[in-house]
């Protein structure tokens, strides 16, 4: 097609054509020393030619070095293989900006990216790294999850007491348990039992039952104050708080403070033996450490016994064991 | 058909299960965590009997495929295409990802990371049998499908009785196990110095070479 241009007129054509598109170009050496970098890698990095053009690729950009970009490039440069790094599962690898303003709130652009050999005549191939900007696609996505999430939550609810229901927390507990593992962070998990409930039910009927556990499920759900933080209802008058990156000692500091609320709520509970014959909680907390990561089931099981440890104990008090 | 005596059958899975192994660590590095994957077995069979094991053996029509393919070529050329049904593939991705999220289809950007984990599985598979081959190959970007299976092999450009190198695949993340499949479509000519590499390779492990 540009075969009827004489040579340099063709590479300079070439050459602008390659600043002028709308995506990040860099073109690499057999050495990985940067031989292009276009107008829009200039633009968003904010680095100009002087300090890039003939510079090892990994001294401009450090923190690529050991990741999967380097590992993309060494399968170009060597098995002549392209690679493709998408955005969901490379978080934003290059430090390129849409602005000025974005660059001080450290906010990357999303990036997918594509690496590609080039084979060039009488010298070491090349490779060619593509970056295209998706943030547009992941803010519509984002958005598209968050509605998802909203329609979820809403059969994902008790229909009595209006917190999470068992579904939600089966759902969130795996969520919370692969972050807590990933991020190398404590999770506590506290099991909330009303004491003597079955006795409260037969003495006020199950009208005034519901009503109990509508206001002890409202009072304990209004005391989280983070947005990770979750409770929900477990089954009849069990409650389950999951509570991330908390530690035991900070678990068993809120479930103290749940055991107090409860008693100020002051519901009558003549059945209690509970000197106050008011209604109160008996809390197991289990925590994983950070350094000794259970299943699910350990977790749960923990807490189970921890509830049941904290029942024979003499009720309203809180209980912590470690999971197994 | 087409077939390999248990030595050669042999070998050929141990050369892509060092394959699939780098292709694990590669996706561990991703998600910080243990991914294993192994090739227990693999079998040449034609396009359509590929097809019938893909939809699998019960009788209710099958689900729709997944499926990520590259085109290679040098000293031979093939299709490699990574096939899961379709609900295995939303696994792995949001297994991948980390996320829940309750949509039956992959999203645009989900299908973008199942093609990351389809090139990365490929290119090691591709790049043991470049590998013993001793030659080079060179290989397109990848290229996400979903369809009946016959429909994605088809799109290959392949004819019903074309052999198709099957590996079964295990993927194994976070205590979930997922099988699907590796297939190289092959002309003829390929098959036949397929097997002979086998050879070469066998006599070089064994020191004969």
């Amino acid at each position: 097609m540009m075969s009827r241009l004489p040579d340099a007129h063709r590479l300079h054509l070439l050459h602008s054509v390659l600043c002028a598109v709308n995506l990040g170009a860099i073109v690499l050496d057999g050495d990985r020393r940067v031989v292009l970098w276009n107008a829009w890698m200039i633009k968003h990095s904010g680095l100009g030619h002087d300090k890039v053009i003939g510079a090892d690729f990994f001294s401009v950009c450090p923190g690529l070095r050991g990741g999967r970009v380097e590992s993309a490039i060494q399968q170009a440069l060597y098995n002549n293989f392209p690679s493709l790094l998408s955005q969901t599962l490379n978080k934003a690898p290059f430090a390129l900006y849409a602005s000025p303003v974005a660059a001080a709130r450290n906010e990357r652009i999303q990036q997918a990216v594509e690496v590609t050999p080039i084979a060039v005549e009488g010298a070491a191939r090349h490779c060619l790294i593509q970056i295209n900007d998706v943030s547009i696609a992941v803010g519509r996505e984002k958005l598209l999850r968050e509605q998802a999430m909203v329609l979820r939550t809403q059969t994902f609810a008790d229909g009595l007491t209006g917190i999470a229901n068992r579904r939600h927390f089966d759902v969130a507990i795996e969520k919370e348990h692969r972050r807590a593992k990933r991020g190398g962070t404590p999770l506590s998990l506290l099991m909330i039992d009303i004491d003597h409930f079955k006795a409260y039910n037969d003495h006020y009927g199950h009208q005034k039952g519901d009503q109990c556990l509508i206001q002890v499920a409202a009072a304990l759900a209004a005391m989280l104050k983070r947005p990770c933080d979750l409770m929900a209802r477990y089954g009849g008058e069990e409650f389950a708080m999951i509570l991330p990156e908390t530690d035991v000692e900070q678990a068993t500091l809120m479930a103290e403070a749940i055991r107090a609320r409860t008693q100020e709520l002051a519901i009558p509970h003549e059945r209690n033996h509970d000197a106050a014959q008011q209604v109160t909680v008996s809390i197991g907390i289990a925590t994983q450490k950070v350094d000794a990561p259970a299943d699910i089931e350990a977790l749960i099981g923990a807490a189970d016994r921890a509830l049941y440890l904290a029942k024979r104990n003499g009720r309203n008090r809180t209980e912590a064991l470690l999971p197994c | 058909m087409f077939a390999l005596s248990e030595l050669e059958n042999d070998a050929l899975i141990e050369i892509f299960n060092i394959g699939v192994g780098q292709a694990a660590s590669s996706m561990s590095a991703i998600v910080n965590e243990a991914v294993h994957m192994s090739v227990p077995s693999v079998s040449f069979i034609n396009r359509a009997e590929a097809a019938r094991l893909l939809d699998g053996k019960s009788a209710e029509p099958a689900g729709a495929i997944c499926g990520v393919s590259q085109h290679y070529e040098g000293a031979f050329s093939t299709e490699a295409i990574l096939m899961f049904p379709e609900d295995k593939s939303l696994e792995i991705v949001r297994l991948m990802v980390g996320e829940a999220v309750s949509q039956k289809e992959l999203t645009e950007m989900e299908q973008e990371a199942m093609c990351e984990i389809g090139n990365i599985i490929l290119n090691s598979c591709v790049g043991t049998l470049a590998n013993i081959f001793q030659r080079e190959l060179q290989g397109s970007l990848p290229q996400y499908h979903v369809g009946t299976s016959d429909e994605i092999l088809i799109a290959s450009g392949s004819l019903a009785d074309t052999v198709v190198l099957m590996l079964h695949i295990d993927f194994l993340l976070e205590k979930h196990q997922i099988h699907g499949y590796v297939a190289f479509v092959l002309d003829i000519s390929a098959l036949h110095d397929l097997k002979e590499q086998i050879n070469l390779y066998i006599a070089r492990a064994m020191g004969q070479a």
